[in-house]
C-alpha cells in the first residue's frame, strides 16, 4: 500500500515535470505562432483583435525579405560545400597524428569554435582587404567556414573513434592500396555523419548572425535582414515567416524518423550518430 | 587452390623503443606446413605474426617468403592473409563482399567476384549466406567468412592470430579440426599464434614455444611435450612435477640429482655435468603411486582426489610441503588409497627428464 502511493506520487511528479518541461519549450512557439494570425500591428497575442491572414500576404510581398532567404541559402550551401569536406580532412589529420601532436592539433583547431563569432567577423573582413576583397555572400561564407568546419571535424573525429583500426589492416592485407582503403572503407563508414555534418553546417550558417554581421557587405542574409528590421519596427510578418519554418522543421524532423525506422526494419543496425548541437530555424524575438 | 610457400626468419629482432619484443629468432618454416607459436601473452608471437604479414618491418634480420626477402614490400604486396583476432570483417557490406574484397582490389569483375565469392563459402559450408549482413550471423559463421576471406585471395601463407579465443569451448574444439582439414584440402602455409597448449598441441605440424621475444624450443607437438627442450617449455606445455637440484652423479644418458626429497635420476635433457644445478621434470601420468620406479621415490601426503571418470587426479604434498600430481587410469581400486596416511610416489628415471636450471613459466 505504502509502495504503491510512493510509486503513484513519483508518477505524478515526472508527470508534472515533463508538462512543465514541454509547456516551456513549446508555449513561447505557440504564443508566437498565434500572434502571426492577429490583427494587431505588432507581433503580440493579446489584445487578439480578429484572426487574420494578411500577414502572410505581406510576408509574400517582401521582396526584401525572399531575396535575403535566397542569400542565407545560397552562404548555407557554400558553408556546407566547405566545412564538410575541410572538417573531414582535419578529423583524418588528427586520426594519423600521433597522440602527443594530436592534443596540440586539435587543440589549434577546436579555437574557432570558443573564439567570439564577432572576432571572426573582424578578422575575415581584416584579412581580405588586404586581398580588396570587400564583403559579401562568398565573404559569409569564409568567415562561416572558419569556425563551421570545427563542428564537422568533430563530428568526424567522433565517428573514426569508433572506426575499428583491424578494418584497415585486413583491407591492407587483402590487397587494398591506401586510397582503396579510403573509398571502401572509410569513406563509407564516415557516410552518416557526413549527412549530418552538411545538416549541422547549414543550420549553423542559416541561424548565424555575429560573424556575417561584419562580412555581409550588401548580401543580406536573413538574420541581418530581420535584425535590421527591428529597428524600423516589426510586424506580425515576421510570426508568419516563423510559422512557416516550424512547420518545415516538423515535416522534415518526422520524414527523417520515419525514413530511420524503415531502413532499421530489416534487423538491428548501427544508427548513425544523431546531431544534437544546431537549434530548428531561427525563431526572432518579439 | 594455391600451394604453399615457406618463411624464413633469419636473426630477426623487432625492438620498440627500450623494449625487445623479438629478440634474434632464427627460423625455417616449411612451404605447406601448419606451424604455431605458443606462448603466453607479450611473448613476441604476434609481433612475429606482423613482421610476417608486412604491418612491421624488423629491427634487424630478414623475412623471406618463398625464398624472397620481403623487405620494403607492405602488406598489401605479400603472399600472405592475416586473420585477426577480432577477425576485422567490414560490417557495412554483405558477406560475399566481404570474402570477394580482395578480388574487388585486384580489379575482377563484379559477376566473376560474385561467383568466385559463392564457392569460398561453399567451401566453408555457408552456401547461402552470401547476401547476409555479418551482423546476423553467429560466431562461427563469422570465422568461416573471414577464412573464406584470406583464401580468396589465394595466399601462399596464410597466418592466423588466436582466431579461436573468442568461441566457446565447443565451436572452438569444432573449429580446430574445420582449420585443420582447409589447410590439408588447400596446401596453405598456416602460421598459427595461440597461447592455448591445447590449440597448439592438436592442430599443428610442429610449434615454436617462446618466452620474452626468444624461441624456447622448436619440434612436433609429441616432442614439445615429451622432449622439452627447456624448463619454460617443460612446464608452459602440460603439467608437470618440478624437482630442484645438483647433479651428483652421470651415466650414460642418465643423471642423478640430490634433492631435498632424496636422490632422483632421470635422462639428461641438456648436457648436464657434474655439480650443475638442474631441475627434474615428470608429468603427473608418468608418475604413479607404487612402490618401484628406479627414477624417484617420494612418501607423499594425500590432499585431495579429482574424479574424471577415466582417470583420476591426485593432490599430494611431499614432507617438504612442496605439491605433487598424479594423474592415473581408473582402475576401480582407490577406495582404499583415500585411508592411507601417507602414499608412495614414484616414476621411472626413463619418464623423467633433467634440464639445466632456469626460468619456469607463471601458470
Amino acid at each position: 500500500m505504502n509502495r504503491l502511493s510512493s510509486r503513484v506520487i513519483l508518477r505524478s511528479f515526472i508527470l508534472l515535470y515533463l508538462v512543465a518541461f514541454f509547456a516551456y519549450l513549446f508555449l513561447p512557439l505557440l504564443y508566437m505562432s498565434a500572434a502571426a494570425f492577429n490583427q494587431s500591428r505588432f507581433p503580440a497575442t493579446v489584445p487578439w483583435q480578429g484572426f487574420t491572414l494578411e500577414w502572410f500576404d505581406a510576408l509574400l510581398n517582401d521582396s526584401m525579405l525572399w531575396s535575403s532567404l535566397g542569400n542565407s541559402l545560397l552562404v548555407g550551401a557554400g558553408v556546407v560545400a566547405l566545412s564538410v569536406p575541410i572538417g573531414l580532412n582535419a578529423a583524418l589529420l588528427l586520426h594519423l597524428l600521433q597522440k602527443r601532436v594530436r592534443t596540440l592539433a586539435y587543440g589549434v583547431m577546436v579555437s574557432p569554435i570558443l573564439m567570439p563569432g564577432v572576432i571572426l567577423g573582424i578578422s575575415t573582413l581584416v584579412f581580405w582587404r588586404g586581398f580588396d576583397v570587400g564583403g559579401g555572400w562568398h565573404l559569409a561564407v569564409l568567415a562561416q567556414t572558419t569556425f563551421i568546419a570545427s563542428y564537422c571535424m568533430m563530428m568526424f573525429q567522433a565517428r573514426l573513434q569508433r572506426l575499428d583500426p583491424t578494418w584497415e589492416e585486413a583491407a591492407l592485407d587483402l590487397g587494398a592500396s591506401h586510397f582503396q582503403v579510403m573509398r571502401r572503407i572509410m569513406l563509407p563508414f564516415l557516410a552518416p555523419t557526413a549527412i549530418g555534418a552538411a545538416v549541422i553546417a547549414f543550420l549553423q550558417s542559416f541561424e548565424n548572425y555575429n560573424t556575417t554581421l561584419f562580412v555581409y557587405g550588401s548580401d543580406r542574409t536573413l538574420t541581418i535582414y530581420l535584425a535590421g528590421k527591428v529597428r524600423v519596427g516589426l510586424t506580425p510578418a515576421v510570426n508568419a515567416l516563423s510559422v512557416i519554418f516550424i512547420l518545415l522543421t516538423v515535416a522534415a524532423a518526422v520524414l527523417f524518423e520515419w525514413r530511420r525506422r524503415a531502413e532499421a526494419r530489416p534487423a538491428a543496425r548501427p544508427v548513425p550518430a544523431k546531431a544534437s548541437l544546431g537549434r530548428a530555424a531561427p525563431v526572432p524575438a518579439e | 587452390m594455391s600451394i604453399g610457400e615457406s618463411v624464413h626468419l633469419e636473426n630477426v629482432t623487432m625492438r620498440f623503443g627500450d623494449f625487445t619484443a623479438v629478440d634474434d629468432v632464427s627460423l625455417e618454416i616449411e612451404a605447406g606446413e601448419f606451424f604455431s607459436f605458443l606462448g603466453p601473452s607479450g611473448c613476441g608471437k604476434t609481433t612475429i605474426l606482423r613482421m610476417i604479414s608486412g604491418f612491421n618491418e624488423p629491427s634487424a634480420g630478414r623475412v623471406l617468403i618463398g625464398g624472397r626477402d620481403m623487405r620494403g614490400s607492405g602488406p598489401n604486396r605479400r603472399p600472405t592473409a592475416l586473420i585477426f583476432q577480432n577477425l576485422a570483417l567490414f560490417p557495412l557490406m554483405p558477406v560475399w563482399e566481404n570474402v570477394a574484397f580482395g578480388l574487388e582490389m585486384r580489379g575482377m569483375a563484379r559477376s566473376a567476384r560474385r561467383r568466385r565469392a559463392e564457392e569460398l563459402l561453399d567451401l566453408v559450408a555457408l552456401g547461402n549466406a552470401g547476401d547476409k549482413r555479418v551482423a546476423d550471423l553467429s560466431g562461427g559463421q563469422r570465422q568461416r567468412v573471414a577464412i573464406a576471406r584470406a583464401l580468396a585471395v589465394e595466399p601462399k601463407v596464410m597466418l592466423l592470430d588466436e582466431p579461436l579465443s573468442a568461441l566457446d569451448l565447443k565451436l572452438r574444439q569444432h573449429m580446430r579440426a574445420e582449420l585443420r582439414a582447409i589447410q590439408k584440402r588447400t596446401g596453405v602455409t598456416f602460421i598459427y599464434i595461440t597461447h592455448d597448449q591445447g590449440e597448439a598441441l592438436t592442430m599443428s605440424d610442429r610449434i615454436a614455444v617462446m618466452s620474452r621475444g626468444r624461441l624456447e624450443q622448436v619440434a612436433r607437438p609429441d616432442a614439445v611435450y615429451n622432449e622439452p627442450a627447456t624448463p619454460f617449455a617443460a612446464s608452459f606445455v602440460g603439467e608437470a612435477n618440478i624437482f630442484q637440484g645438483r647433479v651428483v652423479g652421470l651415466s650414460a644418458e642418465e643423471v642423478e640429482i640430490e634433492t631435498d626429497l632424496g636422490r632422483m635420476r632421470a635422462r639428461n635433457g641438456g648436457d648436464l655435468r657434474q655439480g650443475d644445478r638442474a631441475m627434474l621434470f615428470v608429468r603427473p601420468e608418468r608418475s604413479s603411486i607404487a612402490l618401484g620406479g628406479d627414477g624417484g621415490r617420494i612418501e607423499a601426503e594425500l590432499v585431495e582426489m579429482e574424479f574424471e571418470g577415466s582417470f583420476i587426479n591426485l593432490r599430494l604434498r611431499a614432507p617438504n610441503r612442496q605439491p605433487i600430481m598424479v594423474q592415473m587410469a581408473n582402475d576401480g581400486g582407490l577406495g582404499e588409497m583415500a585411508r592411507m596416511a601417507s602414499v608412495p610416489v614414484s616414476f621411472a628415471a626413463r619418464a623423467a627428464i633433467a634440464l639445466p636450471e632456469g626460468e619456469l613459466a607463471h601458470q
